[in-house]
C-alpha cells in the first residue's frame, strides 16, 4: 500500500552535530546513573541483609516505593518539589542522575539479592570451614559467584537505564530524545527524526548486549562446560 | 562418663573435649547433653539414625553451629567463646575463623567452589587465610591432589569432575590447612555406589597415617574397619560408645542392636 509519504533524511542530517552532542549527554547520564545506581543498589542490598528488623523494614519500604513510583514522577518531584521543601535545587542533569539512580538502585538491589540468595549455603560453609572471614568470603567466593549469576539481569537493567535517560528530556536535559523532538519541531520531520533516535539507541545498546552475551558464553564454557 | 570408660586418653590431654553440649533449633532440642573426649591420632565414628544429632554435633565442633549450652575445647582452648573471668562471651568472627582452620571439614555435598579449578580450590585456604607464599602453597596442593589420585585433574573445574573426584578434591582442600583434626560429614552419602570406594580408600590411608578424624557415616562396614572408637547417637544423647568391636560385636545395648539390625535389613 502506498502511503504517499516521502522520506527525507537529508533535512534532519543537517542537525548531526546536535545529535552528536546529545549522544554525549545521554552517555554521560547513562554511565553516571549506572555507576551510582549499582553502588547504591549494593548498599541497599547489604543494609537489607541486615538482621536488625527496623533497618530491614525501612530499606524494604524504600525499595518498594522506588520500584513502584513512575520514574518520571521522581524526576518531577526532585526537580520541582525538592527546592520548595528543602531549598536545595539541582540542575537538570543532576536531577536526572539523582532520580534515575534512585529508581534503578531499587532494581539493582533486588538483582543483587537474587544473586546472593542463589548461592548454595554449603559453599559459604566450606569457606567458613577453611577459616575465611566474612570479607574474604564476599571478595573471593560469594561476590564472584553472585556476579556470574546476575550478569544477564544486570545487563538488562543497564539497558533499561540507558533507555530511561530519555526521561530526563522532560526537564529539558539535552539528551537524544529531547534534541530529537526539538529538531522535529523545526523540520516537521518527526518520523525521520524518531527513526534516527531509534537507530542511535540501537547503535549504543546492541554492541553492549552483544559483548555481554560473548562474556557470558565464555564464562559458562569455562566453568560449566 | 562413657568416654572416660572407653577412651584411650583422659580428658587432660584429649585433642577435643566436649562437655554437657546442648543444641536447640527453636523449640527442638537436637543435642541433649553430650560428653565426649577424642584423643590424638584417633579415628572416631558417629553413627545413628537421621535426626539423631550426629551431624549437628560435628558442626558444633567447628562452630558452624553455635552450641546452646556446654563447651567444646580443642587442645584445651574453648571453641567459639572466650572464658575470661569465668563468663562465656562469643569470640569475634576473626578469632572464630582462626580456630576453625585447625579443624578441616569435608561435607556430604563436597561444596567445592564452582568458579575455581581443583588446584585453586585446594590452594584457596592456605593462600588467602594462612597467607603462605604461592609457590609453596601450589607445590603442596599438587602433592595433596596427587595423594588423592587426581594429579591429572589439577586444572579441571568441579563441574567436569565426578562426585567421587570432587569429594577427593574436598579432602585435599581440607588437608591443605594442615589441620589438627579432620571432620567428615557423611562423606560418601551423596556418591554413586561405584564411587564410594575411592573416597573411603583415601580416608583409610589418612587413618593409617595417624590423622585425627571424626567421621559421621552411614557406612557401617567402613566404620567397623577404620574407627578406633564408635559413638552411637540416639535422640540427641550418646546411647552407646566403645571400640568398633564393642559396637559391632560385643554390645548388649538394645538401641544399638535395634539400629544395626535395621541397617542390615536395608543394606543386606
Amino acid at each position: 500500500m502506498q502511503s504517499g509519504y516521502e522520506w527525507d533524511f537529508g533535512v534532519v542530517l543537517q542537525y548531526r552535530e546536535v545529535f552528536l552532542r546529545a549522544i554525549g549527554t545521554t552517555l554521560a547520564l547513562a554511565v553516571t546513573i549506572i555507576i551510582c545506581g549499582m553502588a547504591l543498589g549494593l548498599v541497599l542490598y547489604l543494609l537489607r541483609a541486615n538482621t536488625w528488623r527496623p533497618v530491614y523494614l525501612l530499606i524494604t519500604a524504600i525499595v518498594e516505593v522506588l520500584r513502584a513510583v513512575p520514574p518520571l514522577v521522581l524526576l518531577v518531584w526532585i526537580y520541582y518539589c525538592m527546592p520548595i521543601l528543602t531549598g536545595l535545587s539541582l540542575n537538570g542533569f543532576q536531577t536526572g542522575v539523582l532520580a534515575l539512580s534512585l529508581y534503578s538502585a531499587a532494581f539493582y538491589s533486588e538483582i543483587f539479592r537474587a544473586g546472593f540468595q542463589s548461592i548454595e549455603k554449603g559453599q559459604i560453609e566450606a569457606a567458613f570451614s577453611v577459616g575465611m572471614t566474612r570479607t574474604q568470603i564476599l571478595r573471593r567466593i560469594t561476590g564472584p559467584l553472585a556476579f556470574q549469576r546476575i550478569f544477564p539481569p544486570l545487563v538488562s537493567q543497564c539497558v533499561l537505564v540507558i533507555k530511561n535517560t530519555s526521561l530526563a528530556g522532560y526537564i529539558a536535559v539535552a539528551e537524544i530524545l529531547y534534541q530529537g523532538q526539538q529538531i522535529s519541531i523545526r523540520t516537521f520531520r518527526p518520523l525521520e527524526v524518531l527513526t534516527i533516535v531509534a537507530l542511535i539507541f540501537l547503535a549504543i545498546i546492541l554492541p553492549l548486549t552483544f559483548l555481554a552475551n560473548v562474556l557470558e558464553a565464555k564464562y559458562r564454557k569455562k566453568y560449566f562446560g | 562418663m562413657a568416654a572416660s570408660m572407653h577412651g584411650t586418653q583422659t580428658a587432660a590431654n584429649a585433642l577435643l573435649s566436649i562437655r554437657k553440649l546442648r543444641k536447640s533449633f527453636g523449640a527442638i532440642e537436637v543435642l541433649k547433653g553430650i560428653d565426649l573426649d577424642i584423643g590424638r591420632n584417633q579415628v572416631v565414628g558417629f553413627i545413628g539414625a537421621s535426626g539423631s544429632g550426629k551431624s549437628t554435633l560435628l558442626r558444633c565442633i567447628n562452630f558452624l553451629e553455635e552450641p546452646t549450652a556446654g563447651e567444646i575445647r580443642l587442645e584445651g582452648e574453648l571453641i567459639g567463646f572466650s572464658d575470661r573471668g569465668g563468663k562465656h562471651t562469643k569470640l569475634s568472627s576473626g578469632e572464630i575463623s582462626r580456630q576453625r582452620r585447625q579443624m578441616a571439614m569435608v561435607f556430604q555435598q563436597f561444596n567445592l567452589w564452582p568458579h575455581k579449578t581443583a588446584l585453586e580450590n585446594v590452594m584457596e585456604g592456605p593462600l588467602i587465610v594462612q597467607k603462605a607464599p604461592k609457590a609453596e602453597v601450589e607445590e603442596r596442593a599438587v602433592g595433596l591432589l596427587k595423594k588423592v589420585g587426581l594429579e591429572d585433574r589439577l586444572h579441571s573445574y568441579p563441574s567436569r569432575l565426578s562426585g567421587g573426584q570432587q569429594q577427593r578434591v574436598a579432602i585435599a582442600r581440607a588437608l591443605a590447612l594442615q589441620p589438627k583434626v579432620m571432620l567428615f560429614d557423611e562423606p560418601t552419602s551423596a556418591l554413586d555406589p561405584e564411587l564410594v570406594g575411592d573416597v573411603l580408600r583415601v580416608i583409610s590411608q589418612l587413618a593409617e597415617e595417624g590423622m585425627s578424624m571424626v567421621i559421621v557415616t552411614h557406612e557401617m562396614h567402613f566404620a567397623h574397619q577404620i574407627c578406633d572408637t564408635v559413638v552411637f547417637l540416639d535422640q540427641g544423647v550418646i546411647a552407646d560408645i566403645g571400640p568398633a568391636e564393642h559396637i559391632f560385636g560385643g554390645t548388649t545395648n538394645k538401641r544399638t542392636l535395634e539400629f544395626l539390625s535395621r541397617y542390615l535389613e536395608r543394606n543386606g
